[in-house]
């Protein structure tokens, strides 16, 4: 009973750890649940409904916070980015929602190489 | 289009510098018909030229070479003005790829680096290095 309680106190540190340092991956999901990230980007976030879309699974995690949070900035702040549909979708999200929403959308298995 | 421009200019001097030149002044207007009509087809295959704008790989080659010092190292990471991995950019879709070359170079995205180079880039470099990238596995 006191290894069971000792080894889980472990795995759960271990848990909080990890979710403080690269975002929390259920929550993430919450997320791109709630504003509907899916419903372009693709179910799997690998074959998003136009080809003028970006496939996103596999992404590494900073890259996608700094481009939600470049969204965010718009096209007029330093470094940021102009685009109509993801000013509006990337508005409402907190910067721990960005957090997640990367570090979940990091971790699904996606077609993207890195090569030269 | 520049060529036409810097052709019509090069006619038209020629007349200044030969203006007595008569025989000139004669068969004219038929050359210049013939030139008009052959620019004007030059100027309209350039114009469906650069519509398609079809990507190709093989002339990619030569064009990636400012891409992989960053996108083609393992773990590299963008430095200025902020610090983060720069994108993985195999196997995405062309278009994307175009599109977003398209923002930095209109400015609607802001990174330095990205806006230096993709302002250096023609339509045609752009749908080519968008190829080369979208065929990586």
């Amino acid at each position: 009973m006191k290894s069971f309680a000792i080894s889980s106190f472990i795995a759960l540190s271990a848990l909080s750890l990890s979710a403080h340092a690269g975002g929390d991956i259920s929550a993430g999901k919450a997320a791109t649940e709630k504003y509907n990230c899916a419903s372009c980007h693709g179910k799997d976030y690998n074959t998003p409904i136009d080809p003028g879309y970006p496939k996103l699974a596999g992404q590494h995690r900073d890259y996608l916070e700094h481009a939600l949070v470049a969204y965010q900035r718009g096209a007029d702040g330093a470094n940021g980015r102009g685009n109509a549909i993801m000013a509006a979708q990337a508005k409402p999200l907190s910067r721990q929602d960005i957090t997640n929403i990367a570090a979940y959308l990091n971790s699904l298995p996606g077609s993207l190489v890195l090569r030269k | 289009m520049t060529g036409n421009i810097l052709l019509s200019i090069s006619v038209r001097r020629s007349k200044d510098i030969f203006p007595s030149a008569g025989q000139f002044r004669v068969n004219y207007p038929a050359t210049m018909k013939k030139l008009l009509a052959f620019l004007a087809l030059a100027g309209i295959a350039q114009i469906a030229a650069a519509a398609v704008a079809k990507g190709s790989t093989t002339t990619a080659e030569n064009k990636v070479a400012n891409c992989i010092g960053c996108h083609g190292i393992p773990g590299y990471k963008a430095s200025f003005p902020e610090v983060y991995q720069v994108p993985m950019l195999g196997g995405q879709s062309a278009k994307y790829i175009e599109n977003a070359l398209n923002a930095y170079k209109k400015g609607e995205r802001k990174h330095p680096t990205m806006r230096g180079i993709a302002g250096s880039l023609s339509d045609q470099d752009i749908a080519d290095v968008a190829a080369y990238y979208a065929q990586q596995k």
